[in-house]
């Protein structure tokens, strides 16, 4: 090649040509989406993300957790993840336009976690020294509608009120049990999945959830805050398969001074303190579990179909503003 | 192939030749030896590979044509289905769900929404972060200046029990909220965690979203303390028990907000 | 003079000792020692290091509580660790290395401002430093390709420009009127690398664009870095070693001037296949399809060029470690490509997509094409710099074979696994933790490979390193992978 100009333009050009097309024009066409809201205005769906679930990502980011969890749910005819339960639609664009960064993952070593806030089990009030918990969690193929737990009798404050109508009751008792001392989900992080999360979720016939993972006896109800936390800190007491890390240098070992501390994690086995200590969470562990339990994409959007009986089963549309049932995802 | 000095023995092995002087030559024997800089021969197209090249435009060209979805932005599906669109159902459905739950309830879902994650699920907020609601002079004093806290947001530092906040900010919810969501949530976190004052209405919401109309930005804590520590004019009227958590309204109580 | 022979500013050599050429050529060595060996150097430790933390991500995948619980060490920050110290450490370094040589050939004049470059190996340094450690200690960023820190980041941006002024410098006092093929790569290389930094960083944090576009800009600059960069540098480099080892002419012009610009506009589209069926608009995940499957045009274009070029001197690579390296690199390069293609295939995709098969293809890409490369240029330059020849000829074939092995048992167990795990993930009556259960077999496969490739590189680095303290072979003739049975069997 002779000529000094061609070569230059040509390579400005092939560069800016690819520029162009992969990245100015997609910000062109859905660089500045807005929420979705319904037509009084509310309803938004998605919603910033604020405090700890905002810190929490960014442990997310520190710690590399995107190379081993992808956080995106593909269509039916693209993968198996609707029937995995991963979620009830698949992901679009709008649900991310508050994240930042986004963590979208390229890796399936571990779950995928874009819908983990929802597989949570039912909001617990407020932490309950007698370790009760609800019951096992309710995946995507929980309840239909948000009826107040009122019919539900109260028993101890274990037993949320909003327990939704129908709960995953798998075949091992709700591992909550109150000889565990100290509370399941009582702690500090929020668990906003909760039952609109449940509600949120139309679609999968009710009790039929996924035939795993096993609720383990001796562990918080699947996918709580307690167990994101015993999870995080000894990934293999939960599934003895699993090959993830522990982030033990996430928790602190401390001296039980009156009484168990809310945020004490339940461990069991050759993990569990020593007598008269206790393990408490970090501040960015709370923040990462808040993190993770705000991430719910069960939420209905206009631009996805949701699989299911949508139409009915969908009354996340009405009162809850809580789309997903979840604060920011 | 040229060699500037051939070997005067075949080498069969490799290794230090210590024989071997250092001198001028030594030093460029490598450029030396070197065979001249590469240059490019003028060799015609194979016809076969313009055939690969017809081959790869045109499975390239077809997949791009098929599966583009129009070029569209919201085309998020290969395959060039139309847009579902998600019908809006469960309007009727939710609203009259809505009505079986009690001004409570309803708060509690949008405290879980919206509050939660600052605030803590049990009110108790975050030490130097989030202050908390439980037992708050704000939340258990007057309506009024929860309400105004709600709908303006607030600002800067902000002691509560005592302690000092100031680190974070509370968004305005005046424009996210509707007014009977922001009367549910208050309504709930004035009867929660051991809080008991009084139930707010959706007027009295809607009447101090119009007092504050002109009230652009959000609050501070002086602001908010030099507001009088009265209920909102209009609201039920006093004595009314608040809906204990998990009832619904209970036929025959004091009429309860309207929808 | 000193004794060891190495000339320190220009060598003083009698008018008589060669012609022109060679004279010209030498001078040009002469001048670009200080600062290739520099990036050499740094390269080399970088590349030690970064196979360390390699070995430790592989372990840990089937061994998982090695080492666990201290912060710094955990999988998730020594993984992103891991890879940028190869890319930004190792390739990039080195590639600029071989690239400041080659430059300075074709140009045909001696380097100057060496101190531009001096400075930049300096920066890049620190840059990488900063960022690696930046990493450990929990301030990544989250975006793939990306995660240094910003403090990391800029530092590496200013000392890239200084290399990128340095090499726009030496193009505009070239002598020659051709441009040598090796000279669009390079150009292209240098000027396509800070625009794309540029670009990357400027819409991922300086004004972020918003919600999975960060995905999507963060998966364009990776692939356009693998391509474009590493690529165009790789080919390049290619390009000038095989005609020259052989002394033979490159086949084909325009197959050359095709290969060029297809690859240029083909390849920087790519990308976008690695999120196939994500939340994107369709068009953009088809787009990057539809560039890969054309990226078989500059694939077969180029492969053929060096096939033709290779007639009948395949039998050198018996005795020459740059061509074989660079032979071996080349043709994995078209490997590279049709693995490529064969992934992005939405259907083949659905099993493959989040598995180690993406894995298997960065590392192809990298290693097998680029890494194998740059060895065989190594080889080829530092004697030319030094003054010496590489002392020992077991160890270059050690290397070698133990480099090719490895790659390819690491390329097999991850490709391998990858559709197995995709497979079973594909299999919802499966629990997820089956899935884990099915690929680690091919982890620890993965592990073997990694011991492989380590033993390799010690081994580059300590022959290297005897290289550097002047202990190579003082010779006129170069070292041989096989003993040269008769003169004429062909020289370097």
């Amino acid at each position: 090649m002779k000529g000094l100009a061609p070569l230059f333009l040509g390579i400005f050009g092939t560069f800016a040509f690819s520029w162009v097309g992969l990245t100015v024009i997609p910000n062109w066409q859905i660089g500045h989406l807005n929420p979705q809201s319904d037509e009084e205005g509310t309803d938004i769906y998605p919603m910033p993300q604020s405090g700890m679930v905002q810190q929490g990502a960014r442990v997310y980011a520190a710690n590399g957790c995107i190379y081993c969890h992808s956080e995106q749910v593909r269509a039916e005819y693209a993968g198996a993840d609707i029937e995995r339960k991963w979620g009830d639609r698949r992901s679009a664009p709008r649900d991310y336009i508050f994240e930042r960064p986004v963590f979208l993952g390229k890796m399936r070593m571990g779950q995928d976690l874009a819908n983990i806030g929802a597989r949570a089990p039912a909001e617990q009030e407020s932490p309950s020294p007698g370790g009760g918990g609800s019951p096992a969690g309710s995946p995507a193929g929980a309840a239909q509608s948000p009826s107040p737990s009122t019919a539900q009798p109260k028993t101890q404050a274990a037993q949320p009120p909003e327990s939704a109508a129908q709960q995953q009751q798998p075949a091992t008792s709700p591992a909550t049990s109150p000889a565990v001392a100290g509370p399941s989900t009582g702690i500090a992080s929020p668990s906003p999945a909760a039952a609109p999360a449940a509600a949120a979720s139309p679609g999968a016939p009710p009790s039929a959830g996924p035939p795993w993972p096993e609720q383990t006896a001796g562990l918080p109800p699947m996918y709580s805050a307690a167990w994101h936390h015993v999870h995080l800190y000894s990934p293999r007491s939960i599934n003895f398969d699993s090959n993830m890390p522990s982030y033990r240098f996430l928790y602190q070992a401390r001296r039980i001074s009156d009484a168990r501390s809310s945020d004490a994690l339940q461990l069991t086995g050759s993990d569990a303190a020593p007598e008269g200590w206790e393990i408490v969470p970090s501040y960015d562990a709370k923040c990462l579990v808040a993190y993770m339990m705000a991430l719910n994409q069960s939420h209905p959007l206009k631009d996805v179909r949701s699989t299911g009986a949508a139409a009915a089963a969908s009354p996340a549309a009405s009162p809850s503003p809580a789309p997903g049932g979840q604060p920011p995802k | 192939m040229n060699e500037s000095t051939p070997p005067s023995e075949p080498r069969s092995g490799q290794g230090m030749d210590y024989s071997e002087i250092a001198d001028v030559q030594d030093v460029h024997a490598a450029v030396q030896r070197e065979k001249r800089e590469p240059r490019v021969g003028r060799e015609p197209l194979s016809i076969w590979l313009i055939a690969v090249y017809g081959l790869a435009v045109f499975f390239g060209g077809a997949y791009l044509g098929r599966y583009s979805g129009n070029f569209s932005g919201e085309a998020l599906d290969p395959y060039g289905g139309e847009m579902p669109t998600m019908k809006k159902a469960a309007g009727p459905q939710g609203a009259q769900q809505a009505a079986e739950l009690s001004p409570h309830d309803r708060g509690k879902k949008i405290f879980a929404a919206n509050c939660q994650t600052c605030h803590q699920a049990n009110g108790l907020g975050v030490a130097g972060q989030y202050p908390p609601l439980a037992g708050s002079e704000f939340t258990t004093g007057g309506s009024r200046r929860p309400a105004m806290i709600v709908l303006k947001g607030l600002t800067g530092p902000v002691t509560v029990k005592g302690q000092k906040f100031g680190a974070a900010v509370m968004q305005p919810w005046d424009k996210t909220l509707t007014d009977q969501k922001i009367a549910d949530v208050l309504t709930y976190e004035r009867s929660e965690w051991g809080n008991s004052a009084s139930p707010v209405t959706t007027e009295q919401i809607a009447a101090l979203r119009k007092e504050l109309a002109n009230h652009p930005n959000s609050f501070t804590e002086p602001e908010i303390l030099a507001a009088p520590d009265d209920e909102l004019p209009g609201g039920a009227p006093a004595g009314a028990a608040p809906p204990k958590p998990g009832e619904a309204a209970k036929p025959g109580e004091p009429p309860k907000p309207k929808e | 003079m000193n004794p060891a022979g190495i000339p320190l500013k220009e060598p003083s050599i009698s008018a008589a000792a060669g012609d022109t050429g060679q004279l010209e050529r030498a001078l040009i060595d002469a001048s670009t020692r200080v600062p290739v060996l520099i990036f050499y150097t740094s390269a080399v430790a970088w590349l030690i290091l970064g196979t360390l933390f390699a070995g430790f991500v592989s372990f840990k995948l089937h061994s998982p509580d090695l080492l666990s619980d201290i912060s710094f060490l955990t999988w998730g920050r020594v993984r992103p660790a891991h890879m940028n110290v190869m890319v930004y450490g190792w390739a990039s370094m080195a590639g600029m290395g071989t690239a400041i040589w080659l430059m300075a050939r074709l140009c045909r004049t001696v380097l100057r401002y060496p101190l531009l470059l001096v400075a930049g190996a300096g920066f890049w340094n620190l840059g990488v430093l900063l960022g690696v450690g930046g990493i450990l200690l929990g301030d990544s960023t989250g975006y793939q390709w990306l995660e240094f820190p910003s403090y990391a980041a800029i530092i590496l941006f200013v000392a890239y420009t200084l290399v990128a002024s340095w090499a726009v410098l030496m193009f505009r006092f070239r002598r020659g009127e051709q441009i040598y093929i090796t000279q669009w790569y390079l150009l292209g290389a240098f000027l396509w690398f800070p625009w794309l930094y540029a670009a990357g960083q400027l819409m991922l944090f300086v004004v972020p664009v918003q919600g999975v576009l960060q995905a999507a800009v963060g998966w364009w600059y990776a692939n356009n870095l693998l391509f474009l960069w590493f690529g165009a540098i790789g080919l390049g480099t290619a390009y000038y070693m095989i005609p020259k080892v052989i002394g033979r002419p490159v086949y084909s012009y325009h197959l050359a001037t095709i290969g060029f610009w297809s690859y240029a506009l083909f390849s920087s589209w790519t990308g976008m296949q690695r999120l196939v069926d994500g939340p994107f608009p369709a068009w953009m995940v088809t787009a990057s399809i539809a560039a890969t499957i054309l990226t078989l045009i500059p694939v077969a274009t180029v492969g053929l060029n060096h096939h033709m070029t290779m007639q009948g001197y395949f039998p050198l690579m018996r005795y020459s470690p740059t061509l074989r390296f660079t032979v071996f690199g080349a043709m994995s390069y078209t490997v590279f490509s049709l693995v490529g293609v064969l992934i992005s295939l939405r259907s083949v995709a659905r099993y493959v997509n989040f598995t180690e098969a993406s894995i298997a293809y960065s590392h192809l890409g990298l290693y097998a094409f680029f890494t194998m490369v740059i060895f065989g240029s190594m080889y080829y330059i530092v004697p030319r710099l030094i003054g010496r020849e590489w002392r020992y000829g077991s160890l270059i074939k050690l290397h070698f074979w133990a480099s090719a092995y490895g790659i390819g048992l690491m390329t097999l167990m991850l490709l391998a696994g990858g559709f197995l795990q995709g497979s079973s993930m594909e299999n919802p009556s499966l629990a997820f933790s089956e899935n884990v259960e099915t690929i680690l077999p091919y982890l620890r496969g993965r592990s073997l490979s990694g011991i492989l490739l380590t033993a390799s590189h010690f081994i580059f680095a300590y022959h290297f390193g005897l290289m550097l303290f002047g202990l190579g072979r003082k010779s006129t003739v170069p070292t041989f992978l096989n003993p040269v049975e008769a003169e004429g069997a062909g020289a370097h």
